[in-house]
Parts: structure tokens; sequence; C-alpha cells
């Protein structure tokens, strides 16, 4: 026992790798550099114009250094309490930018995250919805056009922290999978299950369809844009109308002139208006019915104004369904319509509330079970050395499969949580299968001995890979999660971490 | 002491098969009448039934809850969620197979305000066409993983009665296992499968540490290696079974999907006690004992 501890290269080996997950696990820019992270940037700020990127890090105000949400609100809250317009000056990481306003920036940002693992959305918060065709089986190719429609419609939408793909199950059905991470926007269901179908249409002849080919530009700035008027309704509700314009391609404009050619003139009070009217028709509802007026007649024109209405209960309400309204029909102009009836099989919202307080627990529970087996470990053998070493070993396990995710950006969820939880597990039985086997007295050497408990170890290790295979596919992938994370354990497990200990545990029996 | 144990076993170890095997027989017979009964081998949760879980930021009492929605939602499972560390209660789970704008329209009358999803609560839908497919696929994975798993085994023995052992004690624990979640009433989720993944998994580990030290060494008797490998084994199965029980009790405040994964992990961690040092023991004395004749 007097003889100096060895370290052997497994040891070595051990010990760098633990120094790179560390490296991996913890962001520098997190620990060195302060600011707030941008989350998001609204779709009308001029902020987005001059190059404003989403995960960019404000360091500074005008000046006054940013180094939390609260400081970060406060010097916006304070610059606009007036209604003025002012300059205002943001020096982020990689740029500076400067707006002159009268309202508050519409951008949200974040803390700036000290570890560079990613939290799934069970455990992060967000949005996941599952969708499919409805009584249509979907081919991979229709499938590959859906999720690109959908895609193109969420950015559209504003949001773009998000990922749709494409995934198949064992039975060999087809979805699509959208996840937005950290937000749950109000209308998802809508903006996924609505075919969005839109028909500007005179009479019975239809003049241009949502979607790039009738239609080359959506306004959405604040001067092609807007909520007009906002009025109580007899009933004593409120409606908000808006209007934006659009650009027509020269195709869909000359169908315009030549439509509106064949109408006649209707002489009104209030002006002159040809016999029909355009109307707007969104999957399947009237939408909105506009009056044209005389002098476009058969005329070749390329702008053209949308308008419809939103209403509610009160003002307020009224103005925001209106605008909701509003995004709904830019975004479908814009991206156009699905070419099926979509049905939801899933749809799950997902607070970070618990997930907070969840992480935390899932530390102590891992730390208690861990230092159970460490106390059981120390009862049995007699060693504290023994029970430290474990103890070491498995902390290490748990370390190096983190900085492995965090390096593969692997988004550690709740099913990838029990996965590391399975590595422990599997973990601690083969060290307990390295100790008894190199206690064993036996004639061989140690080194032989060693040599058979591995063995017995890869033996175990290959049924477990090969149990966690179907996993990939099953539920859609939803549990991908277990199987990688598991996977990617267990084989740290037996290739590094378990030879190190054995070469430890040697130590001990010289 | 020692050697009356090894000489107790000697004679008795034929007999002890009938424990297992009475128990495998009763659970196929259970499982049978189970499932012509509730047309699922067990329990589904909402996650393999379709339905929709609400979960409400705020402090309800389950009881009032329960109470108040019983006649209304149908089907429903309600639970509360609680931090270990201040016992504050933090949400209330509501699980209901009734359409989710409804079952969102009656919660609000009880609460008395509007819902918004992902601020003051959350929604999960699963729709009905999508959990039936869930639930056969979640078989077929079961399978697939226990079918591979036999492959493996059956390489690395190349014997078949032993690779027979191993695997019939892996499919003891998870038919033993799958009987008392039935009988204890646990509704299973998606989240279930991993357990009985895992359980394949710790299963194998303590039947191959033995058979190894079984059939490929020859150092000591064969009571001796039997008795080596028990040691070894209980202490594996039991590290497991107390670290399984403290997570347990950990997340059991806290997260559905974890406690459903250590409550099935820990019920077949003491399944696996029965099935490796008895099922599996015997068959395998009995297997190298008529060998070596």
């Amino acid at each position: 026992m007097k003889n100096k501890f060895k370290f052997t290269w497994r040891i070595w080996l051990l010990i760098v790798l633990l120094a790179l997950s560390f490296l991996a696990i913890f962001s520098s820019t997190g620990l060195t550099q302060s600011g707030v992270v941008i989350d998001s940037i609204d779709l009308n700020s001029s902020l987005l114009d001059q190059g404003m990127t989403k995960g960019e890090i404000i360091t500074s105000i005008d000046g006054l250094t940013v180094d939390s949400i609260e400081s970060f609100s406060l010097i916006l809250s304070q610059k606009y309490l007036t209604g003025k317009k002012v300059k205002t000056t943001f020096v982020t990481d990689k740029n500076e930018y400067i707006i002159f306003s009268s309202e508050v920036p519409k951008i949200t940002v974040k803390e700036l995250s000290k570890t560079n693992i990613q939290l799934g959305l069970d455990l992060a918060g967000g949005a996941r919805a599952m969708v499919k065709a409805e009584n249509h089986s979907l081919n991979q190719e229709e499938l590959n056009d859906l999720v690109e429609i959908t895609r193109n419609r969420l950015n559209a939408f504003g949001l773009t922290d998000l990922k749709v793909l494409s995934v198949s199950d064992l039975s060999g059905n087809n979805f699509m999978l959208i996840e937005i991470a950290g937000s749950t926007p109000r209308d998802l269901k809508k903006l996924l299950s609505e075919q969005g179908k839109f028909e500007a249409r005179i009479g019975n002849e239809t003049v241009f369809l949502g979607g790039d080919r009738d239609v080359a530009s959506v306004g959405r700035d604040a001067q092609n844009s807007r909520i007009e008027s906002c009025n109580p309704a007899q009933d004593g509700t409120y409606y908000c109308n808006f209007q934006f314009s659009i650009t027509l391609s020269p195709e869909a404009a000359q169908r315009h002139a030549d439509i509106t050619d064949k109408l006649s003139v209707n002489v009104t009070e209030q002006g002159n208006y040809l016999s029909e009217k355009l109307d707007l028709v969104l999957d399947g509802n009237l939408v909105d019915s506009l009056l044209i007026s005389e002098g476009l007649k058969g005329r070749v024109t390329t702008q053209i104004s949308i308008s419809g209405s939103g209403s509610g209960t009160s003002e307020e309400e009224a103005y925001n369904t209106a605008k909701a309204e509003m995004k709904q029909m830019q975004t479908v102009l814009m991206t156009g319509s699905l070419p099926f009836k979509l049905e939801i099989v899933k749809l799950d919202t997902i607070s970070p509330i618990l997930g907070e307080g969840f992480v935390k627990i899932i530390l102590i529970a891992g730390l208690a079970a861990i230092l159970a087996v460490a106390l059981i470990i120390f009862v049995r053998y007699r060693s504290p050395k023994a029970a430290i070493a474990l103890l070491v070993t498995t902390i290490s396990e748990v370390i190096i499969i983190l900085g492995a995710a965090a390096l593969i950006r692997w988004n550690l969820d709740l099913p990838g949580i029990a996965g590391i939880l399975a590595t422990i597990g599997t973990g601690i039985d083969d060290l307990i299968i390295i100790m008894d086997e190199s206690t064993t007295e036996t004639r061989i050497s140690l080194k032989q001995r060693l040599k058979r408990a591995f063995a017995i170890i890869m033996g175990a290790y290959a049924t477990s890979m090969v149990a966690l295979f179907p996993l990939f596919m099953a539920g859609a992938g939803l549990l991908k999660g277990f199987a990688v994370t598991t996977m990617l354990g267990i084989t740290i497990g037996v290739l590094i971490t378990r030879p190190a200990f054995s070469d430890i545990i040697k130590q001990f029996r010289k | 002491m020692e050697q009356t144990k090894k000489h107790w076993h000697d004679r008795t170890y034929k007999k002890l098969l009938i424990i297992p095997a009475a128990l495998i027989l009763f659970s196929i017979i259970y499982l049978f009448f189970f499932s012509s009964a509730n047309g699922a081998l067990f329990y589904k949760d909402i996650s393999l039934t379709g339905g929709t879980s609400v979960t409400i930021y705020d402090k309800i009492s389950v009881e009032d809850a329960e109470f108040y929605f019983q006649d209304k939602l149908e089907d429903i499972n309600i639970r509360e969620v609680f931090d270990i560390t201040t016992q504050e209660q933090k949400a209330l789970i509501i699980e209901t197979t009734t359409e989710g704008e409804l079952a969102k329209q009656i919660i609000e009358d009880f609460i008395g305000y509007d819902l918004v999803e992902g601020e003051n609560s959350d929604f999960q839908f699963t729709g009905s066409s999508l959990s039936e497919s869930f639930y056969k696929q979640l078989l077929i994975a079961i399978l697939i993983a226990f079918i591979f798993m036999a492959i493996v085994v059956f390489i690395l023995f190349r014997s078949f009665v032993p690779s027979m052992a191993v695997i019939i004690s892996a499919f003891a624990d998870i038919l033993m296992t799958l009987v008392l979640v039935d009988i204890v009433g646990i509704k299973m989720s998606t989240a279930g499968i991993i357990a009985f993944l895992m359980l394949i998994g710790y299963s194998v580990d303590t039947d191959i540490m033995l058979t190894t030290r079984i059939l490929k060494r020859t150092e000591g008797t064969l009571n001796q290696r039997f008795y080596g490998a028990l040691k070894t084994g209980l202490t594996m199965t039991l590290t497991s079974f107390f670290a399984m029980s403290i997570a347990l009790v950990i997340v059991s405040s806290f997260s559905i999907t974890l406690t459903q994964i250590f409550t099935i992990l820990v019920i077949g961690l003491g399944f696996d006690i029965l099935n490796t040092w008895i099922t599996n023991v015997s068959i395998l004395k009995w297997y190298a004992i008529k060998k070596r004749k």
C-alpha cells in the first residue's frame, strides 16, 4: 500500500476527457462576458433591417453597461417614458446599431447561458406538434413539400427558433414534427392546421391565389400595413379594421384587368363602383368583400389593397384579433396554401415553469442515488477507497456524457435524463463486477482477472446496445433521447471510465 | 453452515423451479384474462388512449377538483405537482379523454379564469389514432429489443440451454412486472416502454455475469462459483434497487414520466432477484451437473 499512485494511460485519458468535457459544458462567453442574448427581434423592427440577428450579445445601450435582463429593461423603459422620438445605440459583441424611434424597440432578450447544455422542450418549455394529412397517407415527397411550406409559414409568422422535420414510425406512418423552443405561439393550432387557401374572386372568376406565383410581395411595414379604425358594434362588442397592400405578379395583374374590363359601372352616392365586388376567401370563408372603384376597370394594376376585420369584447381584444388575423392572412398570401387538409395528431405546450425546479430535483435525486450506492459499496467491501473510486468514476461518467451532449448539441430532454440514470445503473453494475473479479482469489494474475471482468461487461454492453435500437423508430422518435443518451453513456462507460476504474482498483490490490 | 446450505440447495434446486414456473403460469393466465377484459395488456394513460392533459399553474386542491369534475369530464385522472424542498404546490394536472376545447371550457368554469397556453397553463393533446399506433409500436419495440437481446445472448454463450435460461429469466422479469403493474393499477404511458427496456438491460446484466462465472470458469467447485456469483449479483441488484427507490421518492412529487419509469424498475428489480437466483440458477445448475456426468 505504500507505493505511490500510478497514473496509467487509461487514468490519464479519463482526466483529459473530464477536462475537455468541462470545456464543452461551460460556455466561455457565458463565463467571461456580461450582457444579454437577443432571443427574438420583431419582423417590423428596423434593427432587423440593419442586420441584427438572434443570438448576438448586447453589451451596452447608449454607453450604459447591460449585464442582466433587469438592467436591459430598466435602461430602455426610462428612455421611452416620454414617447418622443429618441436615438438609441445598441452595442453587441458583433456590431453597433443605431435606431431612432418613439417606442420601445421590439426585441426580447434572455440571460447569457453559463453552460452549453441545451435542454429539451419538456424541460426548457416550448411547443411541439405532430401533423399528418387528413384521410391521406403522405409520401416522402409530399411530406418534404409540406415541411418546406410550413417552415416558410412559421418563419413568415415571426417564429425563428423552430425545428420542422419529417418523421416516420415503426408502422410506416409519416408525420411532420414541429418543435418551437421557448415559446408557445397563441395561434399555433390555427397556423398549423389551416390549409391556408387564399383566393381573391370577382364573381365566379379567380383573380389571384395566395403564394409567390400570383403575389410578388406583401406589405408588412408600418406604411403598407395597419389597423385602421376600431369601433363599437351594435351588440356592444368591438371591431377593428385592418388593411395592407400587396403587389401582384404581372400575370395576376393582367387577369385582374381582363376580368374588370367586362364589368359595368354602378353610380352611387358614395362614388362610382364596378358591378361586382372583389371577394377575399380564406379556407372557404369570405373574409371581406371590397368595392372596386371605377378607375380600376380594365387597368393592369399591380398594387392591391387587402382588408378585413377582427372583433372582440373589448377594444383591446378586437385590436389584437385584427392584428392576428392580418398576420395570418399576410402569412398565407406570402407562402401559399398547403396541398392537403391537415390533422394535428399531437399538440403539446410546455411552460418552463416546472422545468427550472426540475433540473434541481434531478440533480438531488441523482446525487442521493449515487451516495446511497457508495454507502452500500463501503459496507460491502469495507473499503473507503473503493467507495470513493466508485463515486469519482460514476460522477466522471455523467460529466463526460454531459460534455459529449454539449459538444454534439444534443437536446437533453426527460427521456434523455432517464438514459443518463440508466447509464449510472449499468455503470455501477459493471464496477461491482470489476471489484469482485479483482478480489476473487485464484491462481491467475490480476490482469487476467480484470480481463475476465471485461468479458462479462462487454457481453452485457452488447445486449443493452441492440435492445435500444427499436427506440429510434418507435413512437415517431419521441423517445429517441433515451436511446441516444444511453448508447452514448454506456459506450463512454465501457471504453473510458470503467477501464480507468479497473486501473485504479489494481493499485489498491497491489 | 456453508456446507449445509449448499447441500440444501443441491437437493432442492430443481424443486425451487416450481415457484417461478407457477408464477409464470399465473402471469400468463392473468394477462390472458386481463387483456380480454380490457382489450390491452395494461391500463393505458392518455398518451396511449388519446386525450388531453391540462397543467394549471395554481394552487388547487386535488380533492376539490376531483369532486367537481367527476361527472363533468370523462375518465379523469388528477394529480398535483409540488416542490420537494418547500412542499409547496406548483401545479395541478388534469388528464381526461374529453375533447380538448370542451375540457378547457369546463375547467375554466371551475377555476373562474381563462386558461392561456404557455402562461398559466399547458395543454398536451394526443389524438386517438396516433396513440393507438403508439401502443402497437411500443409492443413491437419491446419485442424487437427482446429478440435482439436473445440473439446476442446466443452468440455470447453458443449453447442452447444456458442461453435459454438467460432469455427465460428476462422474459419472466418482464411478465411478472407487467402483471404487478396491472394489479396495482398503474396506467402506463409511452415512458413505460423505457422502463421495460431498461429492465431487459438490468436483468440480463446479472444473468450474463452468472452464466459466464459458471460456464467459462474452472476454479473452485460449482457451488463455490454459484455462491461467488450470488454475492456479486445481489450487490449489483441491490445497489440498483436502492438507487432507484431513492430516486423514485425524490422525483415522485415532480415528474410523472420519471416516477413511472422508476416504479416499474423497482418492481422489476425485485422480480429479477427471484428470476436470476432461482429461475436462471436452477436451470444452469441442472445443465452444468448433467453435462459433467
